[in-house]
């Protein structure tokens, strides 16, 4: 098996963190995080508190929508000296709800790295038309075309990563961009780079319909490997429907033959809660470069109060 | 001339009977006193070998030494006038080479540093024989953990368990080891 370059598996998500309701369920607090080596981010994160409408959780809270901020200086971001001191440039808050009852937010944080390609887009159903998304918020790096032509397009139901995503409720992967007949941007994915993309319905209130789409280059996976697991078709258990990484990894497939029960394990316990979890830790001794899976994000994906997949990405 | 560099800690530096056996017998030498720098200067001079020749050894000069065993071991040679247990003890757990109470031969220097040297270069061999096989266990011990989790998992017999295993590390040029501890982390990000 070939080396794996150092900048191979450099994953452009640098963060990620669950926020949680307190005790009385009226602000948010620190439930879980990943923090690779920013010790002191980590740190200054521990302890935040986050009212509804207030930081980066509790806009999404409030907005009742995934919210993405590209810039932390003179915002309503809070943590903006320890994120500019931790290479921290850009966030991204997905709120899990569960009917209008907020289960968790979800925070991404990623850097602004020069090698970086890829995007994170939220898309939102067209007021206008019932049966299109547009973009209404996302990252982009140094993707400034793909931006642009991005925020012009609109996306049937259907159609695209997003349309697919909305249309079926399910989270939607597609492991070659360029290629993939369904993908709108094909050929502007190719130029830029981008290799993979998810998209991952997030609120599904009625009239109002959010996706997210995750979309990176080879270069910069979004995470290590990402897994889609639904229940299978009598309800009773989980099974992975697909699983990618940039290599193959015959580990992670031999783990997703596994069945998994409500309750039991990681995957088990978001399928009892509803909450999304943080697994594995890679602490003091985190090493990015590493080929081996050591933590884990799973995410629920709710519709009508009831679990429809859950997404992990394992870094 | 004798090639080896000896550090020479001593109470007395007006004292030059060990000093002066050294010399005849062609040491090169450095002579100090015991003070909190110790380590500092040990890791700077890098002797060969390190002599104290003193009363009582300090409860704070026999922590140093243990601290030097574990960062970077080297023969370490004591001359002194304390025959108390405790004493003979800590040395001994600090693993000075030799312990010499209430006598400095020093016509017989040269032997006491050759013995001590040997001696030392024993235990070294015995101590890496221990941490080779500690660490065989600790191995064998992860690739049954991990051989359980693929049973468990997939319903494998312990044979195929066994083998993907091994085909799993030699896909990644890995120890079957550290392929024990991939899976047992994997299996872990799960539960």
């Amino acid at each position: 098996m070939p080396q794996l370059s150092l900048k191979a598996m450099k994953t452009f998500i640098k963060v990620t963190e669950i926020w949680v309701p307190d005790k009385e369920r009226t602000q948010l607090e620190f439930g879980s995080g990943l923090y690779g080596g920013l010790i002191d981010f980590k740190a200054a994160s521990e302890q935040q508190l986050f009212a509804y409408n207030e930081g980066l959780p509790g806009k999404a809270w409030a907005a009742g929508h995934p919210i993405v901020l590209t810039k932390f200086e003179h915002s309503y971001f809070k943590r903006t000296a320890a994120a500019k001191k931790a290479g921290l440039t850009c966030g991204i808050a997905i709120p899990v709800f569960s009917g209008d009852f907020l289960m968790a937010v979800v925070v991404f944080l990623c850097g602004d790295d020069e090698d970086h390609a890829g995007a994170i887009e939220v898309w939102r159903n067209n007021p206008l038309s019932e049966n299109s998304l547009n973009v209404m918020d996302g990252y982009y790096g140094t993707l400034q075309h793909f931006e642009a032509i991005s925020r012009q397009i609109s996306m049937p139901k259907g159609q695209g990563l997003a349309g697919l995503a909305w249309e079926t409720g399910l989270p939607v992967l597609v492991n070659d961009i360029s290629k993939a007949d369904t993908f709108i941007r094909a050929s502007d994915a190719q130029q830029a780079g981008i290799s993979m993309g998810i998209g991952i319905p997030v609120s599904d209130n009625p009239g109002h319909s959010y996706v997210m789409t995750f979309l990176s280059a080879k270069a910069t996976p979004l995470a290590k490997r990402i897994q889609i697991w639904i229940p299978d078709q009598h309800g009773k258990q989980l099974i992975c429907q697909q699983g990618y990484s940039k290599n193959s990894n015959d580990l992670a497939e031999i783990f997703e033959t596994i069945t998994v029960n409500k309750g039991v394990g990681a995957l088990g316990r978001v399928w009892l809660t509803g909450m999304p979890v943080i697994t594995g830790n890679h602490e003091p001794d985190y090493n990015p470069e590493l080929d081996n899976l050591s933590s884990m994000l799973a995410i629920p994906v709710i519709k009508n109060g009831r679990l429809k997949a859950i997404v992990s990405f394992l870094f | 001339m004798n090639m080896l560099n000896v550090l020479l800690i001593e109470n007395d530096l007006d004292n030059t009977l060990l000093e002066n056996s050294l010399k005849d017998y062609g040491f090169r030498y450095l002579k100090s006193k015991y003070s909190p720098a110790f380590l500092a200067l040990t890791k700077e001079i890098t002797p060969d070998i390190i002599i104290f020749n003193l009363d009582t050894p300090s409860k704070k000069l026999l922590t140093d030494l243990q601290t030097l065993n574990q960062q970077s071991p080297i023969p370490v040679i004591m001359f002194a006038g304390d025959s108390n247990i405790d004493t003979i003890n800590q040395a001994i757990k600090a693993e000075v080479s030799a312990f010499i109470v209430d006598s400095v031969e020093h016509n017989r220097i040269n032997s006491i540093i050759n013995v001590a040297i040997a001696r030392f270069k024993h235990q070294q061999s015995l101590n890496n024989a221990l941490e080779e096989a500690r660490a065989k266990l600790e191995d064998r011990k992860q690739i049954d953990r991990a051989k359980a989790i693929l049973i468990k998992t997939q319903n494998f017999t312990e044979d195929d368990a066994y083998h993907t295993l091994r085909k799993l590390a030699m896909d990644r040029n890995i120890t079957l080891g550290e392929m024990a501890k991939n899976v047992i982390a994997m299996s872990e990000l799960f539960k």
